[in-house]
């Protein structure tokens, strides 16, 4: 069976050389989700398309798709590319990478697809990425089915702010005593309460928060690390 | 197939080069067989030869079988301007084409975190060395205009300043003799940002 699309938004996420002249593209595309696109002759020297087919660059694609991999029929620009600069940039890669890794090829995700979009204005805009990645990274788990529990405890009582919590992926926020060792993520209700409202910018929190998320997000991505993560690690190390 | 397996196997093997399909790789493979066996004894000479003894030069990283190139080793060459390129062919196009009198660095590659390629990856620590000698007073980063060259520029600047060495990015726009209506909007809008006093 055949489909065909015509100019529907789209981003790249990733793009990689195939054969002579073609590239493969990981695309996000509102109403389709993840596709891997097949780009002919866009590595040839009078290719008009290789220019646009940049991450960070608003789309419009047309193409035709059977069987796993489509083909693109049509490439418009649909405004101008997102300027990410310097440390934005890494992470807007890093939230490329995390979106390759957990999204499968033609799930839809409608709800994600403008989460992309503000993810990466905010990026743009913001002086500091971070609490911008936390927020991409809560609203992720949540579209993916695997949303934080930060409403109450694994017992059902209120967070108390003055607690702290042992917070694991499967079961949820579980009360910790002050001397006890945690199994999941040692955290302060305070933060919780705060990651439920999106309140990320006192420093404390955007650092429970990475951990967090970063404890819920490792069980999806399988065993190989993120590799831009460990790249971030070596770019931050020169600053 | 119905050709000889020797035959078959120079086809195969002459399918490694780029845009060389079946058809090609078969007409390449009578022609030397069939009106220029010198020519492919040559070849074949010339290709084991280069294989064996091309490797990086010690500098810039090009590709040279000498230790140090042709262009790290000229006298006369302003050792003071360093450009950074991704690639051999690139270290041809700037010389053929620009008056470029100062030396190279070549990447062989571009930071790309989705592939894994990172710093360390790219070998940047021999950059560092280089930029630690204290020779380079200005890096020129003449890094492809994809998102993946600007990441690199980026970190490449970042390099130079943290030394007090001068970093610059060759500049993109409007190519000459093109038509500002026909141009792509990403490299309209660099030309704009980058625009200058006459």
């Amino acid at each position: 069976m055949s489909t065909s699309l015509s100019l529907l938004p789209a981003f790249v996420l990733h793009s990689r050389p195939y054969r002579d002249t073609s590239l493969l593209l990981e695309v996000f595309s509102a109403g389709q989700g993840r596709v891997g696109l097949v780009a002919r002759g866009a590595r040839t020297s009078r290719s008009r398309q290789r220019g646009l087919l940049q991450p960070f660059q608003p789309l419009l694609l047309s193409w035709s798709a059977r069987g796993e991999l489509g083909t693109l029929t049509a490439v418009e620009a649909a405004g101008a590319p997102l300027s990410l600069r310097g440390h934005a940039l890494y992470s807007g890669f890093y939230v490329n990478e995390l979106l390759v890794r957990l999204l499968h090829r033609n799930d839809p995700h409608p709800e994600l697809y403008p989460v992309y979009g503000e993810t990466l204005t905010g990026l743009m805009q913001a002086s500091e990425p971070e609490p911008v990645l936390r927020r991409f990274e809560l609203r992720l788990l949540e579209l993916l089915g695997y949303g934080l529990q930060l409403e109450r405890d694994c017992a059902g009582a209120e967070l108390d702010p003055e607690s702290r919590y042992d917070y694991r992926p499967e079961e949820g926020a579980v009360p910790l005593a002050p001397t006890g060792q945690a199994r999941g993520v040692a955290i302060s209700g305070h933060s919780l309460l705060a990651l439920r409202s999106e309140c990320l910018d006192d420093a404390q929190v955007c650092r429970d928060a990475r951990r967090l998320t970063r404890a819920a997000l490792d069980p999806h991505l399988g065993a190989a690390p993120l590799k831009t993560r460990a790249v971030l690690r070596q770019l931050v190390k020169v600053r | 197939m119905s050709v000889s397996p020797l035959i078959a196997q120079l086809i195969e093997a002459l399918r490694c080069l780029p845009g060389v399909g079946p058809k090609s790789a078969q007409r390449m493979a009578f022609q030397i067989l069939e009106r220029d066996r010198d020519g492919g004894r040559r070849l074949a000479a010339a290709l084991v030869e280069a294989v064996e003894r091309i490797g990086h030069c010690r500098d810039c990283r090009t590709l040279t079988e000498a230790e140090v190139c042709v262009l790290c080793s000229r006298a006369g060459r302003d050792r003071s301007l360093l450009c950074v390129v991704e690639s051999p062919a690139d270290v041809q196009a700037v010389e053929q084409s620009t008056g470029f009198q100062g030396l190279y660095f070549v990447l062989m590659g571009h930071l790309s975190p989705l592939d894994g390629i990172g710093p360390e990856e790219l070998g940047l620590d021999q950059l560092a060395a280089r930029l630690d000698q204290g020779e380079v007073r200005e890096m020129i980063l003449a890094t492809n205009p994809t998102v993946e060259g600007e990441a690199t520029a980026h970190y490449l600047g970042e390099m130079a300043r943290a030394r007090g060495i001068r970093a610059t990015r060759i500049a993109h726009g409007v190519p000459l003799g093109g038509e500002l209506e026909y141009i792509d909007g990403g490299t309209l809008s660099h030309a704009f940002a980058g625009r200058r006093e006459l």
